[in-house]
């Protein structure tokens, strides 16, 4: 039963962070459209960028703990990654630049959600194979 | 060949061309006849433009007399500069614009002469949309291409006729002025090759002598290694000499060194012929080469932009509509008409926008006011009336020219449509004729002028007297601010506190409080600090006249600068404005504060290099974007001896649309005529407040990224609080779809802005370029300029993401690639395997490419400029107007001591003193006094053998001290006031920057090599090559899987 709540818990924090990639994807495309100034974009994308990257550090810290190693392993080049932008200082959008790094963000955010839409249905593989087995 | 063929026929039978195309044509013609015709083609344009150029450019005279002889570059350069575009329409065009143009308005048909033209003409279709050219256009070169062609067959004929004939039209003035100067020429002119010929076999004779670089012999064995430098310039020769024949363009001539013997001879050989005209180029003697060439110049058969920028006239007279090229310039006035063609032009592919450029007497820029009617603009893709708009249906409806879509005329605005299209009102209404406008508009009341000062007055400040030249200047300039009774001002100063001061109109005394909590600013009575200054005009002098003495006794070494920015920010939301920074040492209290970095030698080289370059807190580029969300301005002066951080308080100015003026190691005893000015400019200077930009373009074609000082605010649209005339924007194309469908494309550049007199005004730049199928033309329509401009901001934007020598590597990469392109477009079928060539157009683009990678920005290494040097200068050069970084990557350098001696009539003389040398130290005599001008600084070198009278005369007795010391003043004697003369005449040309003199003795080191040395960008520089190795470097590697 702890089993599937764990997984449970790992699938709505994996949702999260995709709502929250969603979201920052929006913000580059109503940018890129011109339906919000480059001010206002800038700061709802990075107003969700930290909650983004410790969500999944949590998440990350929870596999350790509840012993799903390989869920942690696959968690690890995000975290890696998130780490590494984190240390450049390059987690936040560059208002004053964010128009030529549009592409750029834009892909990089494209691969996170790749990446963590994997991830989701790995979770959900297991979330209903544990519950199977526990119905059982 | 085709259309050369088709020319050579012509030729001969023109009447003017008759004398050449017997000579030149007939060899030519002859050999190449069969193959070399699309050679021909290519580079005819060039040489006819070239011969009807030069004369007419170059005043200088001699140049031209020169040209035929030498074939030079020079000749070919000023030719060039004239002819740019010649090569395609532009050549063509100008030449007939000259000409011909008189014709074509009236007539539209080319002069008797050309009627030959005409026929030639007849072999291409039209392909430019453009009308008045078209008649020209229409005689494509065949050979080449379809566009490119039918310029070639006109410069072609133009050329011979303008020689004769012609030409006078619009030679007439220059060329008066030219044969004056250059009595060779005319008679030349006159007299068909048969004088010339002589001449360049001389030349070659000579100038492999002349060219240090070069090997005495090389003409032969050079020239087979290497291509010619020359080629393109020599052709012009041809053309004027000999006829058309150098037609071929691509017969770049071969040796470097040899250069000019060998780009006789490529100019010549079309192809199998080349051989053979090679013979006859060599057979010329130089002596009938009557001193055409000034000492030194002739040394070198390089290019060299020795007449500095020329704007391609040629172009601008094909579409006479078009906004001036001082506003607007492509980098090829040839829009490509697909994606395929695009990707083989390696070069940029844009636009470089002056907005605000100085528009000289007589030209300003008309403004229309439409309060009646509202301004008309397309319905759907917003674009403004423009000339290029066509009116149908009776006057009812007028059609966009960028999306073709067909709008409504308002009833206000309607006006009966002739026989011919015409509007009747034509004559009334500017914005239908003239490509430059200003539209009033009245959205909202629009801001004052407003100008904040934020003023570091920590103890450097005080002592290096940086204070007091500030606080005067602004005070002579109080009257001359721009906005009358409605300018605002207010004043903050900072060390390690922040002081405001209080100038409500009725205090006698300016208030100064003062606030030390740098962590949580507040402003206090935040009403009085910004005032109005025609009520408060006491206070504020008050202010200035004390605020030297009030900080007098001030030791405070810190410097609050993130603070009191927030606290300048806090004033200035409301209204948005102008801030000008004195800042003199590095940040170190509260937010905002930088640490030294830069002196580790270490870093160089590495990954991390770039980091040097970048703000290092983020916390200013955060500022910046509030700053410009607020349409506010940063004007950065800095004025440290050591370290100041410029690429992070630079920032500020990046993308505000400001600009950084550095001032290093300043001593008011040295420096504050230089400070003086340019603050003084940047006071008084017209400004445009809270602007935006957008460039709008047809259909399938789109701007896609820009390059310089700004804010983009949404993908095309720039934001930028104030703009001047000094400021300059690039932005670069790219083709939407795959095969644009159209004959032109139209650029419309609009300027939203506030006038410093309370008006809100759109000023709108309209042009239109051809669209072109071919690469030939392209490239003959290429503008080195506008190049040149936006590789510099390229390589400038890369050194903030990588090592210098990447971004120096960049830029090389794509000049050898663009010559390698248009090398495997003409060279195979001429067999020019030995020779280097590249488009008329472009023949000044490698020495720029050099001067660029030896440019402050991107030279050297750690050793070679300071880190806030550096930065200073790719601040500076990311905002200047394509002419001023012309002539900074390749300073004008002059001789003065022959004139400062002579006694003489004085206009005579300073016309002839503006005769520029080549940058490399083979220009410098022992016995001379030189000046090099950058725009920024005179360095003033003496000779070590130079007369001890003019040295005395000049510096006064402390001559023999250190001149690190001397100032030049004026001295009561002939001489010294002959050189102040000079000196501000020289400043007259460009008031954008105060040129500093710095004097240097021969061998005076370090400072010569610092002042100098450096700037002689063609000779070898540390590890950086020399101009003759560059181009050999360049040779090769366009040799590689060529």
């Amino acid at each position: 039963m702890g089993d599937v709540l764990a997984w449970v818990l790992f699938f709505v924090m994996l949702i999260a962070i995709i709502v929250m990639l969603v979201f920052q994807l929006m913000c580059l495309a109503d940018l890129e459209f011109d339906y919000i100034n480059p001010y206002d974009s800038a700061a709802r994308i990075n107003s969700v960028v930290m909650p983004e990257f410790i969500t999944h550090g949590i998440l990350c810290f929870l596999c350790l703990v509840t012993g799903h190693w390989v869920m942690s392993l696959l968690s690890i080049p995000y975290l890696y990654y998130n780490m590494r932008l984190y240390i450049r200082r390059e987690q936040f959008v560059d208002v004053t630049e964010i128009f030529n790094l549009l592409n750029r963000e834009k892909k990089q955010r494209f691969f996170k959600l790749g990446y963590v839409v994997v991830l989701l249905f790995i979770t959900l593989f297991w979330m209903i194979f544990h519950a199977l087995e526990d119905h059982h | 060949m085709g259309t050369e063929n088709p020319n050579r026929p012509n030729y001969p039978l023109r009447p003017a061309a008759s004398p050449f195309a017997a000579q030149q044509s007939t060899t030519p013609f002859l050999p190449s006849g069969p193959v070399p015709g699309s050679e021909a083609s290519a580079f005819r344009p060039a040489p006819p433009a070239s011969s009807q150029f030069p004369t007419p450019p170059f005043p200088t005279g001699p140049l031209v007399g020169s040209e035929p002889p030498a074939f030079r570059p020079p000749p070919s350069s000023r030719s060039n500069d004239l002819v740019r575009p010649p090569p395609s329409y532009g050549s063509p065009t100008s030449g007939f614009q000259r000409f011909p143009t008189p014709p074509l308005t009236s007539t539209g048909q080319v002069p008797p002469p050309r009627t030959s033209l005409a026929g030639q003409a007849v072999v291409p279709p039209p392909t430019r949309p453009s009308p008045g050219p078209v008649s020209l256009l229409s005689q494509p070169q065949p050979p080449s291409v379809p566009m490119g062609t039918p310029p070639q067959s006109i410069k072609t004929g133009q050329s011979n006729p303008n020689v004769p004939l012609p030409a006078d039209q619009h030679f007439s003035t220059s060329r008066p002025n030219t044969q004056p100067s250059s009595p060779p020429m005319g008679p030349s002119y006159a007299t068909p090759r048969g004088t010339f010929q002589p001449a360049f076999p001389g030349y070659t004779n000579t100038q492999p002598n002349s060219v240090a670089q070069a090997p005495p012999t090389h003409p032969a064995s050079f020239p087979l290694q290497h291509g010619g430098y020359a080629p393109p310039s020599t052709t012009p020769f041809l053309a004027q000499q000999r006829g058309y024949v150098p037609g071929p363009p691509t017969s770049t001539p071969s040796g470097l060194y040899s250069g000019n013997q060998v780009q006789q001879h490529g100019m010549a050989p079309p192809i199998a012929t080349s051989q053979t005209l090679a013979e006859d180029f060599s057979s010329l003697s130089l002596g009938s080469v009557p001193g055409s060439f000034d000492a030194g110049l002739d040394a070198a058969a390089l290019p060299r932009p020795l007449d500095g920028d020329v704007e391609p006239k040629s172009f601008a007279e094909m579409y006479p509509m078009n906004c001036s090229s001082r506003f607007l310039r492509l980098t090829t006035s040839g829009v490509p008409n697909s994606q395929s063609l695009a990707s083989r032009w390696h070069l940029p592919l844009g636009a470089v926008v002056c907005p605000l450029a100085e528009a000289p007497a007589g030209e300003e820029v008309p403004v229309i006011n439409f309060a009646t009617t509202g301004i008309i603009r397309c319905r759907r893709c917003r674009t403004y009336v423009n000339p290029y708009v066509t009116f149908t249906d009776n006057g009812r409806k007028w059609r966009c020219n960028i999306c073709s879509l067909l709008n409504d005329v308002p009833s206000e605005y309607f006006a009966h449509v002739d026989a011919t299209g015409r509007r009747v009102d034509l004559d009334q209404r500017p914005e239908l004729t003239k490509g430059s406008v200003e539209f009033l508009y009245m959205a909202r009341p629009p801001m004052p002028p407003l100008y904040f000062f934020l003023i570091d007055v920590s103890i450097t400040a005080v002592q290096s007297g940086m204070l007091e030249v500030m606080a005067q200047t602004i005070k002579s300039c109080l009257d001359s601010l721009p906005g009358s009774t409605r300018t605002q001002i207010g004043f903050i100063t900072y060390d390690s506190t922040i002081h405001f001061y209080n100038m409500k109109s009725s205090l006698t005394q300016p208030q100064m409080m003062v606030v030390s909590d740098l962590d949580d600013i507040f402003v206090p009575l935040p009403d009085d600090l910004l005032v109005n200054l025609s009520e408060s005009r006491s206070v504020v002098e008050a202010f200035l006249d004390s605020l030297p003495s009030m900080f007098q006794e001030n030791t405070n070494v810190e410097s609050a600068f993130g603070p009191a920015l927030k606290a300048a920010f806090m004033v200035m939301s409301q209204l948005g404005g102008k801030l000008l920074i004195f800042q003199n040492t590095l940040p170190s209290l509260g937010v905002g504060r930088l640490r030294l970095r830069g002196d580790d030698i270490r870093v160089y080289g590495t990954d991390k290099e770039h980091m040097l370059r970048v703000p290092e807190d983020p916390f200013y580029k955060q500022m910046a974007a509030d700053f410009t969300k607020y349409q506010i301005a940063v004007n950065v002066y800095a004025f440290s001896d050591k370290y100041t951080d410029i690429a992070s308080l630079g920032t500020l100015a990046k993308y505000t649309g400001g600009q950084v003026y550095y001032y290093p190691s300043f001593q008011s005893s040295i420096h504050k005529d230089k400070l003086r000015h340019e603050l003084a400019r940047d006071l008084t200077r017209e400004t445009a407040w809270e602007a935006v930009m957008r460039i709008r373009c047809g259909k399938g074609v789109r701007f896609t990224s820009y390059h310089g000082n700004f804010m983009l605010r949404s993908t095309d649209l720039l934001a930028l609080p104030a703009v001047d005339c000094d400021k300059a924007y690039a932005a670069q194309l790219s083709l939407e779809e795959t095969l644009l469908t159209t004959q032109t494309v139209y650029f419309q550049v609009a300027l939203l802005y506030t006038s410093s007199s309370g008006e809100r005004r759109i000023r709108v730049h309209t042009a239109a370029a051809p669209v072109v199928a071919d690469l030939g033309e392209m490239y003959r329509l290429a503008d080195t300029g506008a190049i040149i401009s936006l590789f510099s901001r390229l390589a400038i934007e890369k050194t903030l993401s990588s090592k210098l020598e990447d971004a120096r590597n960049a830029v090389q990469l794509r000049i050898v690639k663009a010559l390698r392109e248009y090398r495997n477009l003409y060279a195979v079928q001429h067999r020019l395997s030995g020779r280097m060539i590249y488009p008329e157009s472009l023949k000044f683009l490698p020495l720029y490419g050099l001067a660029l990678c030896k440019s402050t920005p991107l030279r050297g290494g750690y050793a070679d400029a300071q880190p806030d040097e550096r930065c200073a200068a790719g601040y500076t050069m990311m905002a200047l107007p394509v002419k001023s970084l012309l002539k900074l990557l390749y300073p004008d350098l002059v001789r003065v001591d022959d004139y400062l001696v002579k006694i003489s009539s004085q206009a005579e003389e300073l016309d002839n003193i503006r005769k520029r040398l080549p940058l490399t130290a083979q220009s410098l005599d022992t016995r001379g006094l030189y000046i090099l001008d950058d725009g920024f600084r005179f360095v003033i070198w003496f000779g070590r053998s130079i007369s001890p009278d003019i040295t005395r005369n000049l510096l006064g007795e402390e001559f023999i001290t250190d001149y690190s010391k001397v100032s030049l003043s004026q001295r009561d004697n002939e001489m010294s006031r002959k050189l102040m003369k000079l000196l501000d005449r020289f400043r007259e040309s460009d008031p954008s920057y105060f040129q500093l003199c710095h004097l240097v003795r021969q061998g005076e080191q370090p400072r010569e090599g610092f002042f100098l040395l450096t700037n002689l960008v063609e000779d070898q520089i540390g590890g950086a090559n020399g101009y003759a190795d560059w181009m050999m470097l360049l040779f090769r590697q366009i040799q590689q899987n060529a």
